[in-house]
């Protein structure tokens, strides 16, 4: 699997957006080295469609973040959790059923 | 209060009515209840089977609490548990994933972006209400991409404690990171077309019309 495959992108892309978009994603994660992420900043700042190419990744990992961001255990599954510990002896099962929210 | 000297020797299993064992325990693996119930759903897709693995893996924390590092992270810990539970309850059907570098997901990425943006779809994360069709695309994902996602953009792991999660090279959580999130965005794209999203400006040609 090489080159070919896919129609990836448009062809006029510089080589600094090149760049821009086979490391964003590590540089939204914070895995660059200090001199790659203070490239590919400089590069962005300065090119338009890289800038907004960043906002729309920086919003799909915002929405990601969010996925069941409200969701908790089920309180009927800490009262069958506490009950379970409370067989094996432990003193804290209590604590279990409240929520820590 | 007990500190540190645990830090280098071995604990020995507790007997029943360790009050150590309980404070600890209750102090570090309880408040984790809800993000191990997360990661359980989101592994078995199923509310009743995430009870069972979350039981489980809260059974097996507190039986093999001396174990536990003191001071170390319990939530990586118990998210380990956590999947090695549900790999075990799927009896070992680990999948497996050719060596794929990441960067061609992440250039992937760009032509959907590219795609979305000529639908007129570009603010799509902006404007409309995705959070149903994220979760269900993120459900429709595979393993090992789910976790990987899951673990990094949904839990806030780095990419370290997703590794050791997983028991996989840090390598490994990167390419599987970047497929999953690519195939979470195909989808997406996918969705809003079907379901007529009205783009912000007017598209300027057809999808796919050459």
């Amino acid at each position: 699997m090489s080159a070919g495959t896919h129609d990836h992108a448009p062809l006029d892309l510089s080589a600094n957006c090149m760049e821009t978009l086979r490391h964003l994603w590590d540089y939204l994660d914070d895995q660059m080295t200090p001199a790659g992420a203070e490239r590919l900043r400089a590069h962005i700042a300065s090119c338009e469609s890289c800038s907004r190419y960043e906002d729309f990744q920086e919003r799909f990992l915002a929405k990601v973040s969010q996925i069941r961001a409200d969701l908790g255990a089920p309180a009927s599954l800490r009262e069958k959790l506490a009950e379970k510990l409370k067989e094996q002896g432990c003193g804290c099962w209590g604590s279990v059923k409240s929520e820590k929210r | 209060m007990t500190t540190a000297a645990f830090d280098v020797e071995p604990r020995t299993p507790a007997l029943p009515g360790d009050a150590t064992r309980d404070f600890e325990f209750e102090r570090d693996a309880l408040p984790w209840i809800d993000d191990v119930y997360r990661f359980a759903l989101s592994l078995t897709r199923d509310e009743s089977d995430a009870d069972d693995v979350v039981q489980e893996t809260y059974l097996r924390a507190y039986r093999s609490w001396h174990t536990f590092i003191p001071g170390t992270d319990c939530r990586r810990w118990l998210f380990t548990i956590c999947r090695n539970v549900f790999l075990r309850s799927r009896e070992r059907q680990r999948p497996t994933v050719d060596l794929e570098d990441g960067e061609q997901d992440a250039v992937a990425a760009g032509s959907v972006y590219a795609a979305a943006r000529e639908n007129g779809y570009d603010d799509i994360y902006a404007r409309v209400d995705l959070a149903p069709a994220l979760q269900e695309a993120l459900d429709e994902l595979s393993e090992p991409f789910r976790s990987a996602v899951v673990l990094v953009d949904v839990e806030d792991m780095t990419y370290e404690s997703a590794a050791d999660v997983m028991g996989v090279p840090i390598g490994t959580v990167r390419s599987r990171l970047f497929r999953g999130r690519r195939l979470l965005q195909e989808k997406l794209l996918t969705v809003a077309q079907d379901l007529g999203f009205v783009p912000a400006s007017a598209p300027s040609a057809p999808a796919g019309a050459r």
